[in-house]
């Protein structure tokens, strides 16, 4: 079939059984977590490969990707720090927050600290208004909510994540 | 027939079908629903809002399940305590509808004043600007005022290609996804998609080729706003400067209707000219669509050709200019002598008037008819081809349609459509074709065979044995497609008769929605049959022995060098067309003919519908219609035929048709009300498409119905080919190198400019040829330099060769296809 199945057949394969195959573009969502696992985003060749794996349009997987906010088509950092700044969370301050990280950073919402580790994102409601500054942090791995932020604690967390991905000389481990 | 339902909208009781929605309800109640997103013929998906009306429904008894009535006794309605989308709600009995509430009427501004914060609002210079919904909306229910702040306005870019015809303004763009699903759904071609969300998003395509769906330019119809134009009206004219003019498009068997948008044209002289193809409502033939060769190269021809403009004679070897009298009387003087030696080779082209005249011509003088055609079959669909009152859309569940030795999609792409749907509702199709083809999605049953092997398929079929074979003969209704598919004369002959036989021996010849279909190379090739002109099995022996030829709307030698060295044996050569074709260069006489934009008539369609086309623009000096030019020649010849009008024509031809008999242009011009109700005042509801005022034509009664005896004919023998290597196929695709497309500019690009190949991994490996090299194709004596294209879904052993993209073939032969080394 193409490069990406062969490297995920598996689970792939295990992923196609779930939904009748008249109907396997179902599989989409699942097939795209699969290619943004391998390299942090969707690669352009991953979406024509998934397209070709569900029989649909290149632009059909594109556009399911630009829907979904959790989907990337572009390379970020290892951790996307997802900060709400809807109305409740702007009463809270996360505007501020959001800003004050921004500075201890030095990169603006929507960049990429420069080594890869970080990326900052604005993203709209997540559920937990009444415990703002909140954020979620996306991996490879998934999600995990901090919630009640603020500065101090946020950069605690960050020199943690830092510090083990500087303990393998390769700085490669997740 | 489908339950009713009764239901109220604005105080006037309506009856519909049960699952329609509230706003074709509405649609049939003359009641005015506003959409932008909803489109009668696409899945409803309730995305712009702008259809809210209340809704209310009997209130029951919780209890009882009784019906609660008021004082007065009649029934309690109890409303939605929210506004409903119209779109998205379908219809039930005793439903009350009202869309004049303060609370509709509110709703309805509010959804414009939001999608309008970030409307440019350049209609002054935007190409819908005057046919517009998002601009009557606004008119009609808008608010004058806007109480966004102007700096949050997004400013977006206002030129993206979305491929070589269709060009994006992604600020005009409302998002009603209208395009993106007419992709998906109609044309089965999914390249469009919405990208992003909330006021990021926007259409996106990424496919490779990006938009380049034969059906793109239907979506710029049925934007309700700017947002996609084509590159054929683009800045050209505003709607309300032109006046239109209904014709039928003449490039394919399919006869769309369609309205020509005319005005007078700067670059053009002033002249009037052709501005735009718009489809025109037929539910019969093309509903409210047509593909892009049509829309993009209908008139381009006659518009942007180099037309001939006075007829010329031979004088001391060279083509000189000459009055028609000299002309004409040249001509008669040379078919006078020639008597039953003359020929008349003409094609489907040609109007049935045209025809008609052309054939009496022939006849009187005891000449012979002949159609310039590679397909056969003619006297077969006359015989048994789709009984009166005939109906695509009739077709369904029970209903069974065979489509052998046809891409649908490549010949004759509303026939695709149409089958589609059919299928789609229910109908058995099967597909009979050596290689998967676009329509074989929707086949129950996929007959594959070898080319060649055309006869193995009938076999089986005639004899019933198979499943496909028996969902055929079972069905209550059975169509029998066949197209252009690797046949030639003799094979389509066949194929023909066979499927007559089918058609005679499971019962359904002779009545209504069953019957044989040929996908003609030609817009009237059924026409042609039906006045009398046959294919001659080989044309180049026949011309050899000509004493006149009369070549009308065909260019034998353009097409092949064997036929043009064919004609150096006709003592003389008389020919009829629009242009200085390579067959007229050689011509001792050549008579300019109108385009058919300039004059009216009529073309049968493959279904064997009669339709009329009106003149569009007024001819160039010169020129004369086609039937005229033959009235007057027989005038010279003592026979008196029909030229002053078409309606004329058509009533001489009426009388002597059988197929005919009795019709009328008055007959031709019955229309009827057609679902969805297509208007020009209700432009939001299904486009910029025109409604049918003019005519929806008539089927023609077969003769089974006439009442003539057609016995089955006997199962044919096919021809066999023995042959050793590589075989040459000729396939049919929908853009070619045609000489009438050819003119068209806006299709340029998407036409071929090389001679190209098709053939299969395997065969190209055993060849050692590359995917995109360039080799030598041997065919007989003629060889040529050809493009080869490696596809897996063609068989091993053959070459795939389109027709008129450079090499000539009309027969599969032997060939021998080998790498071009680079010179360098």
């Amino acid at each position: 079939m193409n490069a990406f199945y062969e490297r995920h057949k598996e689970e792939i394969e295990r992923i196609l059984a779930k939904y009748p195959p008249e109907h396997k573009r179902s599989a989409m969502l699942p097939l795209l977590y699969l290619a943004q696992r391998d390299e942090g985003y969707i690669t352009r060749e991953a979406m024509a490969q998934i397209a070709e794996i569900l029989d649909v349009s290149v632009t059909e997987v594109d556009g399911v990707v630009g829907f979904y906010t959790l989907l990337h088509d572009k390379p970020g950092g290892k951790y996307r720090i997802q900060v709400c700044t809807d109305l409740p969370c702007a009463l809270r301050g996360a505007e501020q927050f959001l800003h004050q990280l921004e500075e201890a950073l030095g990169i603006k919402a929507g960049e990429t600290t420069p080594d890869g580790l970080i990326t900052l994102e604005e993203v709209m409601c997540i559920a937990a208004c009444d415990k703002a500054p909140v954020f979620q942090v996306q991996t490879g791995e998934g999600l995990t909510y901090y919630e009640n932020m603020d500065l101090e604690k946020t950069l605690a967390l960050i020199a943690e994540w830092r510090k083990k991905h500087t303990k393998t000389p390769e700085g490669n481990s997740s | 027939m489908s339950q009713q339902v009764t239901l109220t909208i604005d105080g006037k009781q309506v009856t519909v079908p049960a699952g329609w929605t509230v706003v074709d309800a509405a649609r049939v109640a003359n009641v005015h629903i506003p959409v932008f997103c909803y489109h009668p013929k696409l899945e409803p998906v309730g995305m712009c809002r702008m259809c809210l009306v209340e809704v209310g429904l009997p209130e029951r008894d919780r209890a009882t399940g009784e019906i609660v009535r008021n004082e007065d006794g009649s029934p309690k309605i109890r409303f939605f305590p929210k506004l409903q989308t119209a779109c998205t709600t379908y219809v039930q009995e005793g439903m009350v509808i009202r869309t004049t509430t303060e609370q509709v009427a509110r709703a309805r501004k509010d959804i414009l004043e939001f999608l309008l914060t970030s409307h440019p609002l350049d209609c002054p210079i935007c190409d819908k600007g005057g046919e517009c919904p998002l601009q009557n909306l606004t008119m009609a229910y808008g608010p004058g005022t806007s109480r966004f702040p102007y700096e949050y306005k997004l400013h977006l870019e206002k030129r993206v290609p979305l491929g070589d015809l269709i060009i994006l303004d992604r600020e005009r763009c409302i998002i009603c996804g209208r395009c993106v699903r007419f992709q998906a759904e109609i044309a089965e071609d999914p390249v469009l998609s919405l990208d992003g969300r909330g006021r990021a998003t926007y259409i996106i395509t990424t496919s490779d080729p990006p938009f380049d769906s034969y059906w793109s330019g239907n979506t710029t119809d049925i934007c309700p706003v700017g947002a996609l134009t084509t590159t054929d009206f683009r800045f050209d004219a505003r709607p309300w400067e032109m006046h239109q003019a209904a014709s039928l498009c003449n490039l394919c068997p399919v006869g769309c209707n369609i309205m020509f948008d005319i005005r007078r044209e700067p670059e053009l002289g002033g002249r009037f000219a052709v501005q735009r193809v718009m489809p025109r409502q037929n539910e019969y033939v093309n509903e409210i669509w047509i593909c892009d060769k049509g829309r993009f190269a209908a008139y381009h021809f006659a518009q942007y050709g180099e037309r001939l403009t006075q007829p010329l004679v031979r004088e001391n070897g060279k083509l000189r200019p000459a009055s028609w009298r000299e002309a004409l009387e040249r001509v008669a003087q040379a078919f006078r002598e020639a008597g039953s030696g003359l020929v008349t080779l003409a094609s489907g082209r040609l109007s049935n008037e045209d025809l008609f005249n052309l054939a009496r011509l022939t006849d009187h003088l005891g000449g012979r008819k002949v159609l310039d055609t590679f397909l056969a079959g003619g006297e077969w669909t006359d015989k048994v081809g789709l009984g009166r009152e005939s109906d695509l859309a009739a077709l369904g569940e029970g209903d069974a349609i065979l489509v052998m030795a046809s891409d649908l999609e490549e010949e004759a792409p509303i026939f695709w459509l149409r089958v589609k749907e059919a299928a789609q509702r229910g109908a058995t199709l099967v597909v009979a074709n050596p290689r998967p083809t676009k329509i074989e999605r929707h086949a129950k049953h996929v007959l594959r065979y070898v080319y060649g092997e055309e006869g193995k398929v009938w076999e089986a079929l005639l004899a019933g044995a198979s499943e496909a074979a028996q969902a055929l003969a079972r069905a209550e209704n059975l169509v029998i497609f066949y197209g252009q598919e690797g046949l030639d004369l003799a094979t389509s002959d066949a194929v023909a008769r066979a499927a007559a036989r089918l058609l005679l021996t499971t019962g359904h010849a002779g009545k209504p929605n069953s019957g044989l279909v040929a996908v003609w190379p030609r817009n009237n090739d059924q026409g042609a049959w039906d006045m009398g002109f046959r294919p001659v099995a080989d044309l180049a022996d026949t011309l050899r022995q000509v004493k006149a030829l009369y070549v009308v709307a065909a260019d034998p030698a353009g097409d092949d060098p064997h036929l043009a060295a064919a004609l150096e044996g006709a003592d003389f050569l008389v020919v009829q067309d629009l242009f200085l074709t390579e067959t007229a260069q050689r011509a001792d006489v050549v008579l300019p003919a109108q385009a058919y934009i300039e004059r009216g008539g009529t073309y049968t369609n493959a279904l064997r519908r009669v339709q009329r086309f009106f003149p569009a623009v007024p001819p160039p000096e010169g020129p004369q219609p086609d039937f005229a030019i033959v009235a007057a020649l027989a005038r010279l010849l003592d026979l008196n035929l029909e030229g002053r009008s078409t309606a004329k024509g058509f009533e001489a031809l009426a009388a002597q048709v059988p197929a005919y008999q009795g019709l009328t242009y008055k007959d031709l011009a019955r229309v009827e009300e057609q679902f969805p109700l297509v208007s020009r005042e209700v432009l939001d509801y299904t486009g910029t498409a025109y409604p049918n005022g003019q005519g929806l034509g008539v089927v023609l009664p077969n003769a089974v119905e006439r009442g003539e005896t057609v016995a089955p004919p006997e199962a044919p023998e096919f021809p066999v080919r023995a042959f050793q290597g590589l075989l040459a196929v000729p396939i049919t695709r929908l853009y070619d190198r045609g000489t009438l497309v050819a003119w068209s500019d806006t299709l340029a690009p998407r036409l071929p400019e090389e001679a190209w190949v098709w053939v299969a991994p395997e065969t190209a490996r055993d060849l050692g040829l590359q995917d995109d090299a360039t080799a030598r194709l041997e065919i007989g004596d003629l060889a040529y330099t050809v493009r080869v294209r490696v596809n897996p879904a063609v068989p091993g052993g053959v070459v795939l060769v389109p027709r008129s993209v450079g090499v000539v073939l009309f027969t599969p032969v032997a060939v021998h296809l080998k790498a071009v080394v680079p010179a360098s």
